[in-house]
């Protein structure tokens, strides 16, 4: 097995083709390694003869002392395998381990693609590992798109019916799922604290919010500054209290924020969101209707940068012929 | 040579004409066909202004000829008249003939003004008054006036304090001769104006004498006469236009009251005071002659704050009424003014004894109460119209609050300014305010206005729906929608709501 | 209508602007003189005092102004171009006078500094 390793198969290479006077070692380097010093010093004395002999650039040289290169050994060079060949056949695809499990996993769903399966959102959940933990885990850099694809072969494996799911296939699924027990522990549901607080984030454009609601009359500070003062616009004080105004609950909650970043429009709606996260702790029941009205859901949309050669994200320099 | 025939579909093909094509011997001495400019080089150039022949080029002539363009006809219209643009910019407009009458409306009098059952309904202030209020500039351009049948105020819980206050000192034998002195503050659009206004029309109503100066910003922007007040004085101006428009402005709201008053002082400085001539007369003199405007306006607060007659002048004494200063826009007295003094230096406001005569009734009297016949000092400060360093005044009302709420001054919780921040001391010596060793001259309070309370909010905006500006049944629920949507009930904003749905509606 | 030195201003023009419209008095030394005797920037022709109108007469009479500035500036160029120095040469060539670059922008100093110049 030592010829697996890469460093000895390179080794073997650069050794076939080191110099013939070199090549008569070959056979006899597994039997004694104390020979390896009989040419080194033969060729040393035949230099330092040959310094000491002074001759003219267009003299004959005789060149009787170095031996001739001795006779090939055939028998022994036979013993040795033509070609190396590696165990994995994915050797040199640059990622074998990975392949190695591909190709397994493919092979598995061939021979069980006619099992009965289950739609996949009834399939047993399972945490499969993540990217870099998958990487950590062979020690190869597998490419995100690889995976995904390798993913892809897991899931269809996964919707075969539980009833019926050979062993094999589950061993196999085994080895995907993370460490631990990753599913079983689902964040605590957020609760009010000792004070009767509920605290909600939120954030949109280059805004965040942080809200903390409190039952109460309807008072609205932001900012320590009264929601008039913040928001000049009525259409932004509008937005920012939307998750309690579309509740019908605007009278019956204080709400104090922090807003931070970004402009009127951005701090009105990240305060939004956050109200909205908020009030879910207080009543969950509204889900379905802060749902509809758009207020749960996180608008991820931020400004584009600006790259070189464009006047801002896309816009390209008007184009002057010559 | 081109054949004549289209081999194509053997028609023959029409051919130029020769004489159309240019003959070569033509186009030599013509000028290139592409480059006009060239061309009038080569034949000279066309002779403009004038001066025939002349080639030289001046300095920097373009060597084009330059492309005669188009004269575009614009209309010219007639700029309006001088001044016209201003006064539509201050018109007030106080009635609305499409609006709805309200009905059941009450206005605003003696009864109804400490009427605490009446408190968050809108009361109409009263026909007659409208002139004096007009007189007095207690209406401001932008206060939203025009968009109802008549001028209304609401009856808040500010409101009704004051006016129980005002009831008091006319009517309670007990309370006569008390005096506050409030500096209204709060939020933007909170109602502070419009809370001076209220105390106005009660003042109208009781028959006090109302001084006001509805633009404070106007005494020290520069824009008025202003003269040392003498030769032992000469760091102290007098600003006599002011003082007469002042003085006008106090004639013809206080009409009445003043005309039933006489002259029972000596005043050696005013020859025109006459012992037995009307105050109305004494305050015309001054408001027609500007140059003594100052020295009326002494002798007629003398006047007024006199609390007996002088001696062998018995008969012409009455009792003097009660006095109400409102002034709009502190922020600008307490700082440096726009005018220069002869070192081309700035004078603060504080120079100025307009300015300094209304600032020192702040403080307690000596003898007798700043206003010995009882009355209110009510000066409110602006949130958008500031200089640009109020600072000081901020820390100063922080302290006036704090020396009202009984923190001494040298306890740690009293406010201070902060360290290597630039103040102005003269502004914390004239809002400093000592405890007054007469019983009835309150204590310089800073008074803040915030918003109204539900009910309150509920009454106005039942007021906007009954003339017809809102059409949506009033719950409690949306009012207090509203309420929140206003920043807590910020009287300005509440009415840009109700008016923002008389659109969308 | 009012005279001052001399000269007749309608009413409606600011006192400021009056001033101005003398040769050597600008903004800063107009500013300076209406602080002198208490006059507020605003203030038209029209509204000034007698007293006030005399003052600035008498102020502005023992001012250096009008011919008596341009006699003298004029004689200092003439006294730099005859002792012989670069900025006296430089006015009468019609070039820019303090080392301002010739390249480009200069037709204020070809338009006023000549041989006989005028103010």
């Amino acid at each position: 097995m030592a010829w697996l390793t890469s460093s000895c198969v390179v080794q073997a290479m650069q050794s076939i083709r080191s110099p013939i006077a070199l090549r008569t070692l070959l056979p006899q380097r597994s039997a004694a390694h104390t020979t390896h010093t009989f040419p080194r010093a033969s060729l040393s004395t035949t230099l330092q003869q040959r310094k000491n002999v002074r001759t003219y650039a267009t003299e004959v040289h005789q060149s009787s002392e170095v031996p001739p290169a001795g006779e090939i050994d055939f028998e022994h060079f036979r013993a040795m395998p033509a070609r190396i060949v590696p165990v994995s056949p994915s050797y040199f695809s640059g990622i074998p381990k990975f392949y190695d499990h591909l190709l397994r996993l493919e092979r598995l769903l061939a021979l069980n693609a006619t099992l009965p399966t289950v739609p996949s959102g009834e399939a047993p959940r399972k945490a499969w590992m993540k990217i870099a933990q998958f990487r950590e885990h062979l020690g190869e850099e597998v490419p995100t798109k690889k995976y995904m694809g390798l993913l892809k072969v897991v899931y269809r494996l996964n919707c075969i019916d539980p009833s019926l799911i050979p062993e094999e296939v589950n061993a196999a699924l085994q080895e995907f799922v993370r460490p631990g027990n990753p599913l079983g522990e689902a964040p605590a549901p957020r609760q009010l604290d000792e004070l009767g607080r509920a605290r909600g984030k939120g954030k949109r454009k280059a805004s965040n919010a942080v809200v903390h609601l409190v039952e109460g009359e309807g008072e609205v500070l932001v900012n320590g500054r009264t929601l008039a003062e913040v928001f000049p616009r009525l259409h932004d004080r509008e937005s920012a209290t939307w998750a309690l105004r579309c509740s019908s609950r605007l009278d019956k909650y204080n709400v104090f924020a922090r807003v931070r970043g970004g402009g009127t429009t951005g701090q009105a709606e990240a305060m939004a969101l956050a109200l909205a996260r908020a009030l879910l702790i207080h009543e969950p029941g509204l889900k379905p209707i802060l749902r509809k009205a758009g207020v749960v859901t996180v608008d991820p949309r931020r400004v584009e940068r600006k790259k070189p050669g464009h006047v801002k994200a896309r816009k390209m320099p008007a184009w002057v012929k010559r | 040579m081109v054949s004549p025939f289209c081999w194509g579909c053997l028609t023959p093909l029409r051919q130029t004409s020769r004489t159309i094509l240019p003959s070569p011997s033509t186009a030599v001495s013509r000028g290139p066909a592409f480059h006009t400019s060239a061309a009038l080089q080569f034949m000279g150039r066309p002779s403009q202004g004038g001066k025939k022949g002349s080639t030289v080029l001046k300095f920097r002539q373009p060597a084009v000829a330059a492309m005669k363009k188009k004269k575009k006809f614009v209309e010219k219209a007639r700029p309006p008249p001088v001044g016209e643009r201003k006064a539509i910019r201050k018109r007030i407009v106080l009635s609305n003939p499409n609006a709805l009458e309200v009905e059941g409306l009450q206005e605003l009098s003696e009864e109804t003004m400490v009427d605490s059952r009446l408190r968050g309904t809108a009361l109409a202030l009263p026909v007659p008054m409208l002139d004096q209020l007009r007189a007095v500039q207690a209406f401001k351009p932008k206060q939203g006036w025009s968009i109802f049948r008549r001028p209304c105020t609401v009856l808040r819980r500010e409101t009704l304090e004051l006016g129980r206050f005002f009831d008091n000192v006319t009517g309670d034998v007990e309370r006569r001769g008390a005096v506050i002195k409030k500096i209204v503050g709060g939020a933007r659009k909170s109602g502070k104006s419009v809370h001076l206004l209220q105390a106005m029309a009660m003042g109208f109503i009781k028959k006090w004498v109302v001084f006001t100066i509805p633009e404070a910003q106007e005494l020290v922007s520069a824009t008025s006469s202003y003269a040392p007040l003498s030769e032992e004085n000469p760091n102290l101006y007098v600003q006599n236009e002011a003082t007469a428009a002042l003085l006008s402005r106090t004639v013809a709201a206080n009409k009445d009251v003043l005309s039933g008053l006489r002259v029972s002082q000596n005043h050696p400085t005013v020859p025109a005071a006459k012992p037995g001539m009307t105050l109305e007369d004494l305050a015309k003199t001054g408001a027609q002659d500007q140059a003594s405007a100052w020295a009326v306006f002494q002798a007629l607060w003398k006047e007024l704050t006199a609390t007996g007659p002088a001696p062998g002048l018995e008969k012409h004494y009455t009792p003097r009424p009660p006095i109400l200063v409102t002034v709009d826009g502190l922020g600008h007295w307490m700082t440096e003014s726009q005018y220069r003094n002869a070192q081309f230096k700035l004078i603060h406001a504080h120079d100025l004894v307009f300015v300094r005569h209304f600032l020192s009734l702040l403080k307690p009297g000596q003898d007798q109460p700043s206003l010995p016949n009882g009355g209110a000092l009510l000066y409110a400060t602006s949130t958008t119209n500031n200089p640009p360093y109020v600072y000081t005044l901020d820390v100063a009302l922080k302290q006036v609050a704090a020396r009202d709420a009984g923190v001494e001054p040298s306890s740690p919780q009293f406010p201070q300014p902060e360290p290597y921040s630039k103040t102005d001391p003269r502004v914390f010596e004239v809002l400093e305010s000592p405890k007054s060793k007469h019983a009835q001259e309150g204590r310089l309070q800073h008074q803040i206005l915030g918003g109204v309370t539900h009910d309150e909010a509920r009454g106005f905006m039942e007021y906007f729906a009954r003339s017809g500006l809102l059409q949506e049944t009033i719950s409690d629920g949306w009012v207090s929608e509203k309420w929140t949507l206003a920043g807590g009930g910020v009287i300005g904003e509440l009415e840009r709501i109700g008016k923002r749905l008389r659109v969308a509606a | 209508m009012v005279y001052i030195l001399g000269l007749n201003f309608t009413e409606s023009i600011l006192v400021k602007k009056a001033l101005q419209s003398f040769f050597g008095i600008g903004t800063d030394t107009s500013a300076r003189l209406l602080a002198r005797y208490h006059i507020h920037p605003t203030c038209k022709v029209g509204e000034l005092a007698n007293k006030q109108v005399l003052d600035l007469t008498a102020a502005l009479s023992d001012m250096k102004i009008e011919n008596d500035l341009r006699r003298q500036v004029l004689d200092d160029i003439k006294r730099l171009r005859e002792t012989g120095t670069t900025r006296g040469r430089r006015h009468a060539l019609g070039l820019p006078v303090r080392g301002q670059r010739t390249r480009t922008q200069i037709k204020t100093a070809i338009k006023l500094n000549r041989v006989d110049r005028r103010l």
